[in-house]
């Protein structure tokens, strides 16, 4: 079953066009990777979908409900969950109170707070401290947690290992597994592209906005690939 | 001895002006957005009370602080919602500089219109002139009352903030307004119970104010001077600096009028000024 499809999607920062007739699906359970370079769109189809930039032309249907011009509030209850880029903690809420907001549109499903505890066991032990106070990663950990606890059907991770340690990077990653278990998809955004064909069923690559590859994760060809990733 | 019972006195009064001026702090703090039309609904609330007491003679006036204050809140809910809203998201902060201060003339000139120019007071009866003997200073009992009241409703502001879940919406709304919409929040109406909220404790010292000195609809300014001192002398966007901010204005005010009975709120000013110059982020105020 499809979950996401998003047919001919074009939008804009501005008069800036960033994303051009983008075509991308992701089916039930599926972890998809959307790789490219810095530029090539990836945040901006990622808040596109969770309704923060409007979809100028074309149509995103979520569940087959159109969301396109849904405004963000809605589109969360749907059950479409974003990390954003940079973690974006409430830095004046604890961690636990991070984690609560995340429950407020709260859809029927498994992911609890002790759940949340049980994936991320540091989170339990500094859940009244200030996110400021944790490491990189645990603030990662947080806003994962966070977005779980509306129970998603669709997790949007965008650059979850941006500037981490590659072995906190290995924790995150292998908390995937549970997620996926507990029936979400899961959309990755990455830079780190070995990484991404690794967790991923399929890969979309983009270049300036455009989709320039997409395939199965396993036997994607190097140089293949890294035409798509940096053009001709 | 007539020092240290001015001294209190002072302290006693600041706690009013901290009530002014939390409001003011609560909008700044959570929209980053400054309402010039804030005087205006303080001295509003003032005329309104005024208006009740005259309808319901034999109803105190401390007893019509709850009806008011609920009046305030769906003024200041309504003014959010049908205008301040408009402009909140815009980076520029003009708009809602503009738009607030258009407010603030429109309602001073139509309170002209409705209730006259002469200065009113709000009657509170004996209480008014009451006072009693701690420790061999003479208090009045009015202005103990508003002590207490003010700190009663400072910590209940408080609690709300840092312990309900409507609090933590709030607080976290006022960090980062677009992704409290990923968790399904819409950020306008949160908007709109802070700004009653604030309206509704602006209010209840407005009307308290009422009843220790005359108004007139041209008081608002005045008020809102005080309001903007508070908030910035305790530190942009926090409750209890406005409140400590608020006595030291207080203070300031009462022991410059004890040797100098010209001086108004000259004092008050000025002390504001020396914080400001020495501290530019106030009393308590870690951001810049």
């Amino acid at each position: 079953m499809t979950l996401l499809e998003v047919d001919a999607l074009d939008a804009f920062y501005g008069d800036f066009q960033a994303l051009f007739d983008l075509t991308i699906n992701v089916d039930a359970g599926e972890t998809v990777a959307l790789i490219g370079a810095n530029g090539a769109g990836k945040t901006t189809f990622l808040k596109c979908l969770v309704g923060l930039i409007e979809a100028k032309r074309g149509e995103i249907r979520f569940a087959g409900e159109p969301i396109g011009r849904e405004p963000a509030e809605r589109i969360s209850r749907l059950g479409l969950s974003l990390v954003p880029e940079g973690r974006l903690l409430f830095a004046s809420l604890s961690v636990e109170e991070n984690l609560t907001m995340g429950a407020l549109n709260r859809r029927p499903g498994s992911w609890t707070l002790p759940r949340v505890y049980d994936l991320f066991p540091v989170l339990r032990e500094r859940r009244r401290q200030m996110p400021n106070a944790l490491s990189g990663g645990q603030q990662h950990m947080v806003a994962i947690g966070r977005a779980l606890m509306s129970n998603p059907r669709l997790l949007l991770c965008d650059e979850i290992s941006l500037g981490l340690a590659p072995l906190v990077i290995d924790q995150i990653y292998a908390s995937f597994a549970r997620i996926r278990a507990e029936g979400a998809s899961i959309v990755l955004v990455e830079q780190d592209v070995k990484r991404a064909t690794s967790a991923a069923d399929r890969v979309y690559c983009l270049l300036k906005g455009r989709v320039t590859l997409q395939g199965p994760a396993r036997g994607l060809a190097r140089d293949q690939l890294s035409r798509a990733y940096f053009g001709a | 001895m007539i020092w240290i019972e001015t001294i209190v006195n002072g302290v006693l009064y600041g706690g009013l002006y901290g009530l002014l001026g939390v409001g003011l702090a609560l909008i700044v703090g959570v929209m980053r957005v400054v309402n010039l039309s804030h005087g205006e609904f303080i001295v509003l609330s003032a005329f309104v009370g005024v208006s009740l007491a005259h309808v319901m003679p034999g109803v105190h006036p401390l007893i019509l602080l709850a009806p008011v204050a609920v009046i305030a809140f769906g003024l200041g809910f309504g003014l959010q919602a049908v205008l301040v809203n408009r402009v909140v998201t815009r980076p520029d902060p003009f708009a809602s500089i503009l738009l607030t201060f258009g407010v603030a003339v429109v309602m001073r000139n139509l309170m002209v219109e409705i209730f006259g120019a002469d200065p009113r007071t709000l009657p509170a009866g004996r209480l008014a002139h009451a006072s009693t003997t701690i420790a061999g200073l003479s208090v009045g009992v009015l202005p103990i009352l508003i002590l207490i009241m003010s700190v009663a409703l400072f910590t209940l502001l408080q609690l709300v903030i840092m312990r309900t879940r409507f609090g933590r919406i709030v607080r976290a709304t006022a960090d980062n307004r677009d992704v409290v919409r990923l968790m399904g929040v819409n950020p306008g109406r949160v908007y709109n119970v802070v700004m009653g909220l604030a309206l509704a404790l602006a209010s209840v010292a407005g009307m308290l104010l009422a009843i220790r000195s005359s108004f007139t609809p041209y008081s608002g300014v005045e008020r809102l001077l005080i309001s903007f001192e508070v908030v910035v002398l305790g530190g942009l966007g926090t409750f209890w600096g406005a409140m400590v901010g608020g006595i030291a204005l207080g203070v300031a005010e009462l022991v410059g009028l004890k040797f100098d009975p010209n001086a108004g709120p000259l004092y008050a000013h000025l002390l504001f000024l020396v914080v400001v110059l020495m501290r530019p982020n106030g009393l308590f105020g870690a951001r810049p």
